[in-house]
């Protein structure tokens, strides 16, 4: 056996489980550093089919990257940026290792400052002129910075700026996948799509792979349910978000934008939840240039207060005022401060329109303050995932349950009517967040014991049904995994789920990677026979 | 005016300096650099320019008449009687300043222990001692040291001063810089004699850190600076020296507005985030077990415990301990890691130590991308065997030799 | 109570990038931001000002891009702005800055309490305050943590030193200078935006303070830079290799000899 292999102990503990909570097991576990590396443990591995779940970061709320028994690619070693191109638009690419985690790329950008070992020397000279260039950026802003690209791909991760750049999908222009035989199907946007729904890709060392595509037709909302296809569709997209069940990415190219020059945020507090709902459809109305519509509800607003008060990490958090019940984040993208205050001030008409107080705002228009409210945000889940974490140490079976469900613009009130009625149906304890703007708001439910546990999953399944009639999408962007593998069905029926199936046979006839991902465990038997 | 001008005969519109320039004040127009208002006049330029064509033009102010001034000045600042360290540290750059200058090297002390305190001063190297006892001067009193500092500074004229660059100091010194009138540099790292022009050469840390400037105050006296607490080694006293005890006394002149009601002694010890060593332990101790081994060693070394964030999760720790994002930020002069592999959340935790001495068995933990000392090894048994030795030697660490390591 | 808040213009971030060989530093394009420990300053001012009906005005010396921090300071609750700009002021040190702010200071008219921000990040000094109270002759108070008391002739406040905390009664007029742990600064709101767009804002050059520009800029410092150079960074990591044993003996060396600076560092 490959020396790459390592046998599991416990001082791999860790690598069993994910920011979903949930935990795994493993024979084996590697730590890749190279493209060659995946391949020998490929060799190792594929021909006894021992399963083979990659996983970067763990940051991820599916468990996808959670092994289900078999091996455990851990690719954050391959952590290196590869090189830079600018593209003839003007744009630049830059290409990385899948390990390359969300953070320090962002801060190699900020500072235009590579490790440039082994860059071609067109590459070099990208380089320089990108030293030259305005500040760039990768728009794909998820709030979890600690995440790898690879897991950003696999997921088709978005975050809370994509009400304005959409998912990471249209910022990845090119992708390296290598399949269990160790071959290599190298994609670039705009170079081989499918016919129909039939695509013929090109192996890198000879020979073709043809790929049957499903036949169903994804909703028109935010969505990273199941695999991206569409009639004559770019072969990179169906890589994009596929949860690592294809194969194995060892290269990433992502596109830079340049950075707006004024990037400013609106946090806004109003006392009812009808009012922000009203605010948010004025925005989508009447504001342009606006990157990010986030809501932040009662629920979560109470547990920051509460961990304000007990938690050293959060004290510095900004006190929100007693009376809100709500808050709207919006965050304007302009290429100048006088475009940026005009755009304010017709936030601030929409405020007053939809009955709420212009004074109750905090404008974030430096670094710092914007800092601020980031923290802000970022310290709903993280306070949410902890105060969780205090009850699973006296009953660990429970988890949060989190959805992550969107519906087109028209149901939004539905949809939140819908949400508030089950909550209060059930009696469950919850806070509502996230990407409003894309009616794609994360329902978390917050399960006091096994009881509410098990009666939030009732509910879980419930939405899934009522947000597929709406024509909506059971995961808008933490991917599928194994956590809403069971509400694809719902979603897509079992018929599509087979011809899914039949479309990962052909990348991956053993049915080795990422097991557990999207598919029931009986569909395998059932293609394969 | 002064400002910054260049000599268009020299200047050959190459742009380097336009690159050197932090705040984008240089362009090159008609074939010569040009400056703009912008301009703060840091004078990196100055230096890169290879055809020194910039130079920064400047009125002298009327020399002040500086060869009435001599001697070397430490400020010896106490507490309760007790010398701060940076005290002796001064003391013993002092010595080297003022052998340099060929002059005498004169602590100024006030406080409890008047007598003790001024025989370990001239110990460390100081020829006279000006020592005043007064009541007043017995706490570290802005209004009433402003004061006497500077009565004395316009009794005796001394070339140059120097403080502890102390909470304390840095209060003070900048009071009594402003009331002689003259000069004063902030925290500074090297000082020296120009060997020609005799000026204190004042070397200080720039844009945060990336940049040294050095700085001169040509024609006013005294040159004053404070100076960086822990820089500069306090020399090994020598008791045969002799020296000169001079008694000052005290005239008021400010009218007190300031009243000290309070003094609150904490212990810096309470939160990891304030504390100066910190051993810090990962998953990779192994079990719960071998948590108790870390916790006695940081007890021996008299170091805070902090983890990463897997130990609170398991409930091995509690999360007052935990460094990192979702934890504390912690600035420690020395962090020591026991099987931290260094994830990225954790890295942002100890971004600000100043030195890192890691341990963990795998020599490809990204730890050892930021440490500053790598110990490959099994951290349990090195934790072992430090721990046996510090029991043995009497857990005294200042009685073990510092080792030369070669890079 | 009338409140006076110094603030200063520093660069957005003073992790300069610099090439060590040919001292290239590496800018990024964005603007220039209100020194960090001024925010907390202007922050406690406001405070004050809410508490005892009172004024904020907030001042800068720099060149005329300030006016748009003074601005923001508006905006977060100050009522006036005044900038000192001039050629003449350029290259100033922190003795020929305090009389330069004190200038203008006096122009603004009585005060009771000026609050200045523990340092500015760009030059690190914490001089600009005791300076300041010197030339403007007024108590000082450094490292304030916390206002206690606000009287109509005295305050109280707590400062930190260097072994925990004072507790001190303040004459006034007195300037303090502020640490990060004495509030929380706010944002603007959108309503404060508006208002500080609209607000009137002054500026003064060196005629119009009748200073002596003799004391001001370049020519009224005492202090020059004649050199400036890039550190020698810290080597690599190093290995401390060896049995067990030996690790530890070596370990136990270096700890000693790194804990001995820290006690000594304070």
């Amino acid at each position: 056996m490959s020396q790459l292999i390592r046998k599991y102990s416990d001082d791999y503990a860790e690598y069993m489980r994910d920011e979903s909570r949930t935990t795994g097991y493993a024979e084996t576990i590697s730590f890749p550093k190279t493209e060659e590396d995946v391949r020998e443990i490929l060799g190792a591995l594929a021909p006894s089919k021992t399963s083979i779940t990659v996983q970067a970061a763990r940051t991820g709320l599916a468990a996808g990257a959670v092994p289900f028994g078999g091996h455990a690619m851990n690719i954050v070693r391959m952590n290196r940026v590869l090189g830079l191109r600018k593209g003839e638009n003007g744009l630049f690419y830059v290409r990385v290792q899948p390990g390359v985690i969300l953070s320090q790329l962002k801060k190699d950008i900020e500072e235009k400052r590579f490790d440039t070992k082994g860059w071609s020397s067109e590459s070099l000279a990208a380089l320089a002129e990108f030293e030259a260039a305005s500040e760039q950026f990768f728009p794909t802003d998820p709030t979890e910075t600690s995440a790898c690209i690879g897991g950003i791909v696999a997921c088709n991760a978005s975050g809370a700026r994509s009400y304005l750049y959409k998912s990471a999908r249209g910022h990845i222009s090119g992708v390296r996948l290598m399949l269990s035989d160790g071959g290599i199907i190298a994609l670039r946007r705009g170079c081989v799509f499918a016919k129909g729904r039939t695509l013929e890709l090109p192996k890198e060392n000879g020979g073709t792979l043809i790929v049957p595509l499903p036949s169903y037709q994804m909703p028109a909302t935010k969505n990273a349910s199941g695999y991206y296809v569409a009639d004559d569709m770019d072969a990179i997209d169906l890589i994009i978000g596929s949860d690592g069940t294809l194969g194995i990415m060892t290269e990433i190219e992502l596109e830079l934008l340049p950075l707006p020059a004024a990037i400013w945020g609106v946090s806004t507090f109003f006392d009812s939840e009808k009012k922000a709902i009203h605010f948010v459809q004025k925005m989508r109305e009447k504001v342009s240039n606006v990157a990010a519509i986030e809501y932040f509800d009662v629920g979560a607003i109470n547990i920051l207060r509460d961990q304000k008060k007990t938690n050293a990490a959060f004290a510095q958090l900004p006190d929100v005022e007693s009376w809100a019940a709500c808050c709207v984040y919006t965050e304007l993208h302009c290429h100048g401060e006088e475009s940026a205050l005009e755009k304010l001030y017709e936030i601030g008409v929409c405020i007053a329109e939809s009955g709420g107080d212009e004074n109750k705002t905090w404008v974030a228009r430096n670094a710092r303050d914007l800092e601020q409210l980031q923290f802000f945000r970022h310290a709903v889940p993280e306070s949410t995932n902890m105060m969780i974490d205090k009850r699973r140490q006296i009953d660990p079976a429970i988890t949060k349950l989190g959805a992550d469900m969107s519906v087109p613009d028209e149901y939004l009130e539905d949809v939140v009517a819908l949400y508030r009625a089950g909550l209060e149906e059930y009696g469950l304890e919850s806070a509502i967040w996230g990407h409003i703007g894309d009616n794609h708001l994360h329902v978390n439910i917050l399960p006091r014991d096994g009881a509410d546990f098990k009666k939030g999953k009732e509910l879980y399944a419930k939405w899934a049904r009522v947000i597929t009639d709406m024509g909506g999408a059971v995961s808008a962007e933490h991917g599928v995994g194994k956590i809403k593998a069971p509400f694809l069905e719902v979603m897509y029926g079992r018929e599509h789920i087979i011809e899914m199936a039949k479309m990962k046979y052909a990348f991956d006839p053993g049915f080795i990677f990422g097991r557990g991902n999207m598919f029931p465990a009986d569909v395998q038997e059932e293609v394969q026979l | 005016m002064a400002g910054l001008v260049i000599d268009r005969e020299k200047c050959t519109g190459c742009g380097l300096c336009l690159k050197s320039c932090a705040v984008n004040a240089l362009s090159v127009k008609n074939g010569s650099a040009a400056v703009s208002d912008v301009c703060v006049m840091c004078g990196v330029c100055v230096d890169v320019c290879p055809f020194n064509a910039i130079l920064i033009e400047k009125k002298e102010a009327a020399e002040t008449e500086a060869f009435l001034y001599k001697d070397v000045w430490v400020f010896a600042e106490q507490s309760a009687g007790t010398l701060a360290s940076v005290s002796l540290e001064l003391t013993g750059e002092g010595r080297r300043l003022a052998d340099a200058r060929r002059c005498a090297l004169v602590a100024v002390l006030s406080g409890k222990n008047g007598q003790e305190n001024a025989k370990v001063l001239i110990a460390a190297g100081a020829d006279k001692v000006i020592f005043c006892p007064d009541e007043r001067l017995a706490e570290n009193n802005d209004e009433a040291y402003a004061d006497y500092v500077s009565s004395l500074i316009e009794k005796y004229k001394p070339e140059a001063v120097l403080f502890g660059a102390t909470k304390f100091g840095r209060s003070l010194a900048p009071r009594v810089a402003a009331r002689v009138k003259t000069g004063l540099t902030a925290d500074c790292t090297v000082l020296e004699i120009d060997p020609e022009t005799k000026l204190l050469r004042q070397t200080r840390p720039a844009f945060g850190g990336n940049l040294m400037a050095t700085i001169v105050c040509p024609a006013h006296r005294p040159q004053m600076a404070t100076v960086r607490p822990g820089i500069m080694a306090a020399p090994e006293p020598d008791f045969s020296r002799c020296g000169e005890l001079v008694e000052e006394t005290f005239f008021a002149r400010t009218v007190p507005a300031i009243e000290l009601l309070e003094k609150i002694k904490t212990d810096k010890t309470m939160s990891i985030a304030d504390a100066q060593i910190i051993v810090d332990a990962g998953r990779g101790i192994g079990n719960q077990k071998n948590l108790a081994l870390v916790k006695e060693f940081a007890d021996l070394i008299g170091a805070e415990l902090g983890c990463s964030r897997p130990l609170v999760d398991m409930g091995w720790c509690e999360y007052r301990h935990q460094v990192g994002q979702t934890g504390c930020s912690v600035a420690p002069k020395l962090l020591i890691t026991f099987g931290v592999s260094g994830a990225i959340q954790h890295l942002a935790g100890i971004a600000r130590a100043e030195k890192i001495i890691a341990v963990n068995s795998d020599p490809e933990a990204p730890i050892f991308g930021v440490a500053h000392y790598a110990v490959v090894g099994d951290c349990v048994e090195i934790l072992k065997e430090m721990i046996a030795a510090l029991k043995q030697g009497g857990a005294s660490l200042s009685k073990l030799p510092v080792p030369v390591f070669r890079k | 109570m009338r409140c006076v808040v110094c603030i200063k213009q520093v660069p957005s971030t003073t992790k300069v990038k610099l090439d060590p060989v040919t001292k290239t530093i590496i800018r990024d394009a964005r603007q220039s931001v209100v020194n960090p420990f001024d925010a907390y300053a202007i922050e406690e001012a406001v405070r004050v000002k809410e508490k005892t009906n009172g004024s904020v005005s907030v001042l800068s010396m720099g060149i005329p891009a300030t006016e748009r921090l003074l601005r923001d300071a508006v905006a977060r609750g100050a009522d006036r702005a005044l900038l000192l700009s001039d050629r003449a002021f350029a290259g100033a040190d922190t003795l020929a800055t305090s009389y330069t702010l004190s200038l203008g200071i006096r122009r603004l008219g009585a005060f009771d309490l000026i609050f200045c921000g523990k340092m500015a990040v760009d030059g690190d000094t914490a001089q600009i305050g005791p300076e300041l109270a010197e030339t403007l002759g007024i108590p000082h108070v450094t490292d304030v943590t916390e206002i206690l008391e606000l009287g109509e002739k005295e305050i109280k406040v707590r400062r930190a030193t260097d072994e925990g905390y004072e507790i001190l009664k303040v004459t006034l007029p007195a300037l303090l200078c502020v640490v990060k742990d004495i509030n929380m600064p706010r944002m603007p709101s959108i309503a404060g935006i508006r208002y500080s767009q609209a607000a009137p804002f002054e500026v003064l050059g060196a005629e119009a303070l009748s200073a002596d520009i003799a004391r001001t800029g370049l020519d009224g410092s005492p202090t020059q830079v004649v050199h400036t150079f890039t550190p020698e960074r810290a080597g690599e990591c190093v290995q401390i290799d060896g049995d067990c044993k030996t690790q530890a003996v070596k370990m136990l060396g270096l700890i000693a000899a790194e804990t001995k600076t820290a006690e000594g560092g304070n």
